[in-house]
């Protein structure tokens, strides 16, 4: 037996067994445990790709701004003085305190709050205290005060996205196959879409990917979320028209899979989609839109926002889940062994009360830490990364679904119009894993 | 008008039926009409506050409260088997008059929590609550937590926070 004390440093390359000619695709468990990983992960991917950062909704005005980080790097996202957005390390140019305070607010001028120096909401320094005299000429030239900008900033339809290198494929290129997905909420109203009031953050000691797994992983719903389902239909026995049946959630989708439509999908760069179809459809919130929507859009896409909950999980840390409600979900790694979730409910501007009081309750039901459901992921993604030190050479082999798996579109892709890179009849499947797996393994070289 | 000896003793009350797990007659301490709500943090110093518009932690009614209790009792979740021992320290217990005709009780509170697998959690906050005096004694019609760590770790529940 291999001791864990000598172990040589591996290579991610070495962690993924992907044998497509054998049909054969299995992840060493190491790829959660292993510090080294976790360091190389920081440097290919947090500081080198497309990260999600917000959403417009929420940097309305001038110098309104949130701060957050990309990797271990601080930044904050600010809407400036000329309307722009933009995203700044959060260091002051001096000697690099932290800028912001605060993990959200609005300052149209910020003050390092260490000697002084100020900034305005477009990152211009405005005032060194004790005034330029103070130095020689061209000293200041030198440091370039204003404050640094991060490489790349992009906005799909209201979620922004930086990157830490100048030197990636174009945020739309990278959003590629997912984008089809990510309108299926985006679209939702015409006046789109905005982050509701109320923050929830949460630690989870377990690795950023198993949250990535956890995401699109339809085989653990009809085990750990059984007892959000029999919860919930408890509760609807003791007031069985609250909110005139709008507030009914879509229990019967966790249990009775065998007579519901279902799927995943691998979309390209790392992205994938997980479907089911809704049990009631016609208590979502967005229902009583439907007459409006399918005067924007195709009958299919009309019918995937409607009567299909979808999650769509993004490479490498978020996911837009639209299921009973919805969902931003982001979650940040601080080391190998603990990550920060950040959820947020996201709704079409303008809805109606009713559907909008329907819609909060339904995710906080579901989406918190305080919830029927998301504590006992947590719990399982935790023992998840227990279970994964006790075996130095455990292999996750990814084979449920391969029976069934065809390459390229299946009939419900077709009613979107899209073309997955594979296709998957079944929620209980793993095949959508190979997308986040091989990006993983190729960023990380 | 109700005291703040009987207040206090009915907070204490709840608290030591919370840290025995005698979730029914800790159930019988709600009125019919009772709302539970946890705000959530907006920025560094405010909760949300509008729970028709706003996310909260949790909302929930009598019929919530209920469901909890299924839930924890059920032994299906994960996350609450085994459930963590609590002790609930709720002081500084005050009346200040009524609020659309119940007594507006505030308190602050710090739970400790200890389960295996996580260790001791502490988190912390203040309470408001609506009571009722009824024939059959004071119940809560309202209850109003303010949870102060806005990085939790670990699950929250009726029978933590
Ligand atoms: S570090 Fe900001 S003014 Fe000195
Ligand atoms: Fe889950």
């Amino acid at each position: 037996m291999v001791s864990v004390f000598d172990n040589p440093a591996r290579s991610a390359a070495s962690l993924i067994d992907d044998r497509p000619e054998e049909e054969i695709f299995r992840v060493n468990r190491a790829a959660f445990t292993d510090q080294a990983i976790f360091a190389r992960e920081m440097s290919e991917i947090f500081e080198k790709g497309w990260l999600y950062l917000g959403h417009e909704s929420q940097v309305p005005a001038h110098g309104d701004f949130i701060a957050t980080r990309i990797g271990t790097h601080p930044v904050f996202v600010m809407r400036g003085g000329d309307g722009n957005v933009r995203c700044f390390y959060d260091a002051c140019t001096h000697r690099g305190s932290k800028l912001t305070g605060r993990t959200s607010g609005n300052a149209t001028t910020l003050t390092c709050r260490y000697h002084g120096w100020c900034f305005n909401a477009d990152g211009v320094c405005t005032l060194v205290r004790g005034g330029k005299e103070a130095y020689r000429g061209g000293d200041l030239d030198r440091m370039s005060t204003d404050l640094r900008e991060i490489a790349g900033l992009g906005s799909y339809k209201g979620f922004l996205f930086g990157c830490l290198d100048a030197d990636v494929p174009p945020l739309d290129d990278f959003l590629g196959g997912a984008k089809p997905f990510i309108d299926l909420m985006a679209d939702q109203a015409p006046d789109g879409l905005e982050v509701l009031r109320g923050e929830s953050r949460y630690m989870m000691e377990a690795n950023w990917k198993l949250q990535t797994e956890n995401s699109t992983d339809g085989y653990h719903v009809a085990t750990v979320h059984r007892n959000f389902a029999t919860t919930v239909a408890y509760r609807e026995t003791l007031s069985p028209d609250g909110d005139g049946g709008m507030a009914k959630t879509e229990a019967s989708r966790i249990l009775s899979l065998e007579k519901i439509g279902s799927g995943g999908y691998d979309v390209g760069n790392g992205h994938m989609i997980n479907w089911a179809d809704r049990g009631n459809p016609e208590a979502g919130p967005l229902w009583p839109q439907r007459d409006e929507l399918l005067q924007r859009f195709s009958e299919g896409k009309v019918k995937w926002m409607l009567e299909r909950g979808r999650t769509v999980t993004l490479f490498p840390n978020l996911l837009f889940n639209d299921v009973a409600s919805t969902c931003i979900r982001v979650w940040r790694p601080i080391d190998v062994n603990l990550t920060e979730i950040e959820t947020w409910c996201i709704a079409p501007r303008g809805e109606a009360p009713e559907a909008r009081r329907a819609r909060i309750r339904k995710y906080e039901d579901f989406f918190f830490p305080a919830s029927l459901a998301v504590p006992d992921d947590v719990r399982a993604m935790e023992g998840v990364q227990t279970g994964s030190d006790a075996l130095d050479d455990g292999w996750n082999d990814l084979a449920l679904g391969r029976k069934t798996l065809v390459y390229g579109a299946d009939e419900a892709a077709r009613e979107l119009e899209v073309t997955p890179l594979n296709s998957n009849p079944g929620r209980e499947v793993e095949t959508p894993f190979f997308a986040f797996w091989r990006e993983w393994a190729a960023r990380l070289g | 008008m109700v005291s703040t000896e009987q207040a206090t003793d009915l907070l204490s009350r709840e608290a030591l039926l919370l840290d025995q797990k005698m979730w029914e007659d800790w159930l019988h301490l709600y009125a019919e009409d009772a709302v539970y709500w946890a705000p959530a943090m907006v920025g560094d110093e405010d909760w949300t506050d509008d729970p028709d518009n706003d996310v909260s932690l949790i909302y929930m009614d009598r019929a919530g409260l209920e469901a909890r209790i299924f839930r924890i009792e059920g032994g299906d979740s994960y996350a609450t088997d085994p459930l963590p021992h609590t002790s609930h320290m709720v002081t500084n217990v005050l009346v200040h008059g009524e609020i659309d005709g119940l007594a507006n009780v505030t308190a602050a509170w710090s739970v400790r929590s200890y389960q295996r697998v996580r260790g001791a959690i502490t988190r912390g906050g203040l309470y408001e609550y609506g009571v009722r005096e009824t024939a059959d004694g004071l119940r809560i019609a309202r209850k109003k937590i303010f949870i102060h760590d806005d990085r939790i770790v670990g699950p929250i529940d009726i029978y933590n926070i």
